[in-house]
This record gives structure tokens, C-alpha cells and sequence, in this order.
């Protein structure tokens, strides 16, 4: 493929994936009372309905305090199983593998049912985060897993041999060598797990309590009966919020990757 | 300084022993060499001794304390590996630092003791530098550092050299032997490069099949192997066969006299170093077995011959390019009788 070809190509593809979200974003801005494309005057006026509905507020509140959680819980055990699938899994290396994914593999929607069925067999019920929580854990350890295993694929053993052999235990080992060199595989994992627990719907869907809902939950709610400018202010908003997460862990935990 | 002294130390990892009941005392201050092909148990060896492998059976002892149950971070060892395994993450002050935090040295001292060690091995005003900014040479010199300024007990090295080229690899091998003397550390070193071990140690156990075949000095292996393997792992050699009679083999240099117990009538094998043949002119009068040059191999400072004796025995002979004899030339060769070893009746 000759090169301006293939930069042409490169935009088309690029417009093709951005354009919805552009699309969304320019419709915010919307001065009239309805959700249409191009927007009929330009205003703040959905922004200002939007953070004031305290229904909108307290759903993001939510979402950002579970996906936090997620995020905590997933990082941690991906972290955990990663490190047992590279160093120490041997011969179960392939079944391990599978296992981590498997939530990818299966429909949401089955995942959803058979946590909900679990979640009142064991009588947990649906009062709490905790059901909707370990749904999340489910959905985004895959991408924790993956993400901290090709780190640690470059991980030569040999590092914490050499630092066992200077005097170093088990814990000052995983803390002064190895995560300092698995962590641009860590954030990254945490950012997708932060990001798509924001995100999901279905699994949340199914496991919220009786007047508890997240974020995508109250926007579906909201435009079954309304048809106005302030859910692309939220979709906006969730998108900003989103690539905020990315671009602060970036600069202040540093996703700079080692060269050796 | 640490003495380490090795009992019937086994590692069985279920498919027969790779490392099988070996005894090894290892003086204080004493550099020792751990020398075989791969796959001969060297390396599990070494790995036991610094705990990373547990033994099977056996004993290790530092000054006589048993530690085969002691964890690898309490042993007080400094380990070189191979690759060199520098924390990638970390300049050379902070990978130098690391084993002196992990001793909780007080932060003045670290400071004195990463000065001395680096002027040790000629680094200093490289402390800030990562490992990837170094050289292959300069980062196997900062490993060493590395394991030396805990001043541990014993200093253990896997092949620390097989990643350096052919020149560097010469520089290092000098480099190492001096620091160690001056030092005086317990050194156990793991190679499968027998130059290496014959320069560099005090004492060599050359290993095969996960046992030991013969400990000595570079000297004894070299001149008096224990068998046929040892001579033929340790440098060329040439096998000259002879049947014994009245304490004398007769072989195609002529009779040779032995000393030790053979049987008469037995088929002897006795090895002979290239380099202990002398190569003369058939006119010069010496005394000698008649021999043709089948080829030669011109190398600078020596020259390798391939002869044929009378009765077609093949010997390779290596000797200064003071005469040179040329391809299908008729020569003298002879060796002196106590540069024939005996390495037992031929099977």
C-alpha cells in the first residue's frame, strides 16, 4: 500500500470509530429542548440541568465509587494470577489461561443471570454493592490478566533471584523489583478495569438493589421518557471523566515503560 | 572468610540424580572451579549452594554450620549470574546500594562502601548510569560489585563470562582471579570453558554425569587426569596405546617405563599433550620413532601437526614455528618418558 493511501485509510478508519462520539459531544452543546443533529444554537443550559439533577449526580457517584473498587479488587487478584501464570503455573499455564479469559468468552448476559441466581442462593441478595461488585471483579480481570502477564513476560526471573541472593525477602523482592518493573502492565490493567466497570451495563442492570442505580443505568432510564440534550451532556461528561482517569495516572504514576 | 565444605550432597529431581553424592572441601580464601559439559550438575551445584535448589541429600557447611535449611537471603552469599541480572530500574548506585539497605547499613557507610567498591573494579563516575547505558563488560564488572560490596561469605559466579566476546572474556578472566585474591573471598566458579577454569582457579573439579571425577589443581588435571574422560575434556590429547611388560609399555615412541601396579600383558592407555612432543629432522642425529607429516595448521605463535607414526598410529603434536616441516616430510618425534601419563588398561 503506497504511503498516502494508506494515511487516507488510517483517517477514514479513525473517523469512522470517532465520528459517533464527536456526533454525541457537538449535541450537548444543544440550546434547544430536543436531541438532534446538527444542534440549533449553542448553550451551556443542558450542562446546568444536568448538574443539578441530583438523580444524574448520586449515579455517578455510584459508578465512580464501584469502579474504584473494581479497580482496587481486580488489580490486586489479576495481579495475583498473573504472576502465578507466569513463574509458577507449569503444565496448567494453558488451563489457567483459559479460566482468567473465560469471562470474555461467555455472553454478559449469562454471567449476569448466574451471579444474580448465586448472589440470593448464598443470601447475599442485591441490597448491597457487594453481588454487583464481584461482577465487576468477573468482567474485568481478563483485561488486568492480560495486561500484567505480557509485563511480565519481559520479567527476566533472574532479577529477583539476584535481589533474594542480596538479602532481600519475599515481600522487599515484589516491592523494590518487581512491581517497579511490572507497573506500566499494572496501570494499564487498572485503567481498563476503571474504565469498563464505568461502563458496564447489563451485569449492573441485573444486580442493582431497588432504587440504586449507575451511571449507564440512569442514562437508559433517563431516554426511555426523555428526549432531551442533557443525556449527551451526561455521555459528555462520562467521557471527559473517563480520559481524565487515563491522562492523570499517565503523568502522576507514570506509564513510561522500561527500556533494557 | 568462609570455609565450604560439601558432604554427599545429592539433588534428585526424579529422573535419577543430577548431582550425585559429592564431596567437595573448599579452603578459606580458595578459588574453585566447577568444570564440565552441560548438563553434568555444575550449575545445580552451585544453585544448592546458594540455596536456590534444594539438596536431596547431603550437607553444605559454611565454617561448619549446616546451611541447607537456611532460606538463600540468609546465607550471606554474593552471587554473579550469568546474564548479569542487574535491576534494569535502578542506576549503579541504587542496584550497588540494594544488598547494603537489605543489611540495613547506615546511609554514610553505603555511601563509603559503593565508593571503595567501585574504584575496586574500576567504575568510578559511572553511579548514575543505568545498566543499559553500560557496556557488556562494564555491567559484568557492576554484578560483581554488586556481590561483593555485602561482603559476603563466599562469592559464587555462573558462567558470568560466556555473554563477552573472545577479548574481553581474556581481560575479565585476569580481572576476576586479581580481585579475588585481593579480596580473599571463598569463590566458587561455574564454567563449562576449560581455559577459563585452568587460569583462573586454585583448584578444579571437573564434573560428569552429575559426579566428580577428578579435584585438583589446574596442574593435575591437566597433567595426571584421573581417566580418559578428564584428558579428553581438559585440552587435547593424544591416547598411544601399549601393551605392558616388566614394569615398560611398548608403544609406537618406543618402550616407556610406568610406575603403578600393571598387570603384565595388559593393554595400557597412556595420554601424551600435544605440545609435549618434539619434532626433529631425520637428519639431526636425535634419537626418535620415524614419522610422516600428514598435514599442519599454522596459528601465529604455534603450529599443529598431524603425524603418522610407523605403524600408523595418528598423533596431532603442537610446537613453536622455529623449524617448520612441511606436508609429506619424514621427521623425528619424541617425548620425554615422564610426559606420558597412564589412564589405565584399554577397555
Amino acid at each position: 500500500m503506497s504511503k498516502p493511501f494508506f494515511t487516507v485509510y488510517c483517517l477514514i478508519i479513525y473517523a469512522f470509530l470517532l465520528a459517533p462520539i464527536a456526533v454525541v459531544v457537538i449535541a450537548s452543546f444543544n440550546a434547544g429542548a430536543f436531541l438532534t443533529f446538527p444542534p440549533q444554537g449553542l448553550s451551556f443550559r443542558w450542562y446546568v440541568v444536568f448538574f443539578n439533577n441530583e438523580v444524574f449526580m448520586r449515579a455517578i457517584r455510584t459508578s465512580l465509587w464501584i469502579a474504584a473498587l473494581t479497580m482496587v479488587i481486580s488489580g490486586i487478584i489479576g495481579t495475583m494470577a498473573a504472576m502465578f501464570y507466569v513463574t509458577h503455573a507449569g503444565k496448567l499455564k494453558e488451563t489457567v489461561r483459559v479460566a482468567m479469559l473465560a469471562p470474555l468468552l461467555l455472553p454478559e448476559v449469562l454471567t449476569a443471570i448466574s451471579l444474580l441466581f448465586f448472589v440470593y442462593s448464598v443470601g447475599l441478595g442485591t441490597q448491597n454493592l457487594v453481588g454487583m461488585i464481584v461482577g465487576h471483579v468477573l468482567i474485568t480481570l481478563p483485561f488486568v490478566f492480560i495486561n500484567v502477564s505480557a509485563s511480565m513476560e519481559s520479567y527476566d526471573p533472574a532479577w529477583s533471584l539476584a535481589a533474594q541472593s542480596l538479602g532481600a525477602g519475599r515481600f522487599t523482592r515484589f516491592r523494590r523489583i518487581m512491581l517497579p518493573l511490572i507497573k506500566p502492565g499494572v496501570i494499564g490493567g487498572c485503567l481498563f478495569a476503571f474504565i469498563i466497570s464505568f461502563d458496564i451495563f447489563t451485569i449492573s442492570f441485573m444486580l442493582k438493589g431497588v432504587g440504586m442505580s449507575t451511571l449507564p443505568i440512569q442514562l437508559f432510564d433517563y431516554l426511555r421518557t426523555n428526549f432531551t440534550p442533557e443525556a449527551a451532556a451526561v455521555s459528555t461528561c462520562s467521557i471527559v471523566l473517563t480520559m481524565a482517569v487515563v491522562v492523570i495516572s499517565e503523568k502522576v504514576l507514570g506509564l513510561r515503560i522500561h527500556r533494557f | 572468610m568462609t570455609e565450604v565444605s560439601i558432604e554427599k550432597l545429592t539433588k534428585d529431581y526424579g529422573q535419577g540424580p543430577a548431582v550425585n553424592s559429592i564431596s567437595i572441601k573448599i579452603a578459606e580464601g580458595e578459588f574453585i572451579s566447577l568444570l564440565g559439559p552441560s548438563g553434568c550438575g555444575k550449575t545445580t551445584t552451585l544453585k544448592m549452594i546458594a540455596g536456590f535448589e534444594d539438596a536431596t541429600e547431603g550437607a553444605i557447611r559454611f565454617d561448619g554450620r549446616d546451611v541447607v535449611h537456611m532460606p538463600v537471603e540468609k546465607r550471606d552469599i554474593g552471587m554473579v549470574f550469568q546474564n548479569y541480572a542487574l535491576f534494569p530500574h535502578m542506576t549503579v548506585e541504587k542496584n550497588l546500594a540494594f544488598g547494603l539497605e537489605m543489611r540495613k547499613t547506615p546511609k554514610d557507610e553505603i555511601r563509603t562502601r559503593i565508593a571503595k567498591v567501585l574504584d575496586m573494579v574500576q567504575l568510578t563516575g559511572y553511579s548514575e548510569r543505568y545498566p543499559r547505558q553500560l557496556s557488556g563488560g562494564q555491567q559484568q564488572r557492576v554484578a560483581l560489585a554488586r556481590a561483593l560490596v555485602i561482603e559476603p561469605k563466599i562469592l559464587l559466579l555462573d558462567e558470568p563470562l560466556a555473554n563477552l566476546d573472545a577479548k574481553l572474556r581474556e581481560e575479565m578472566r585476569v580481572f576476576i582471579r586479581d580481585l579475588q585474591r585481593r579480596v580473599g573471598i571463598t569463590t566458587v566458579y561455574v564454567t563449562h570453558d576449560q581455559a577459563e577454569a585452568m587460569t583462573m582457579s586454585d583448584r578444579v573439579v571437573v564434573m560428569f554425569g552429575g559426579r566428580i571425577a577428578q579435584i585438583g589443581t589446574p596442574s593435575d588435571i591437566y597433567e595426571r587426569p584421573a581417566n580418559l574422560e578428564v584428558a579428553e575434556f581438559v585440552g587435547q590429547v593424544n591416547i598411544i596405546r601399549g601393551k605392558v611388560g616388566n614394569r615398560v609399555v611398548s608403544t609406537a615412541f618406543g618402550d616407556v617405563p610406568v610406575s603403578g601396579d600393571f598387570a603384565d600383558g595388559a593393554e595400557l592407555m597412556l595420554a601424551l599433550r600435544p605440545e609435549a612432543v618434539e619434532l626433529l629432522p631425520v637428519n639431526s642425529g636425535a634419537t626418535g620413532a620415524s614419522a610422516k607429516v600428514l598435514s599442519s595448521y599454522y596459528s601465529g605463535s604455534l603450529v599443529d601437526y598431524r603425524l603418522e607414526l610407523a605403524g600408523g598410529t595418528v598423533v596431532n603434536v603442537q610446537t613453536f614455528p622455529r623449524t617448520r616441516f612441511a606436508d609429506g616430510d619424514e621427521v623425528l618425534v619424541h617425548a620425554p618418558a615422564d610426559r606420558f601419563w597412564p589412564l589405565g588398561s584399554a577397555a
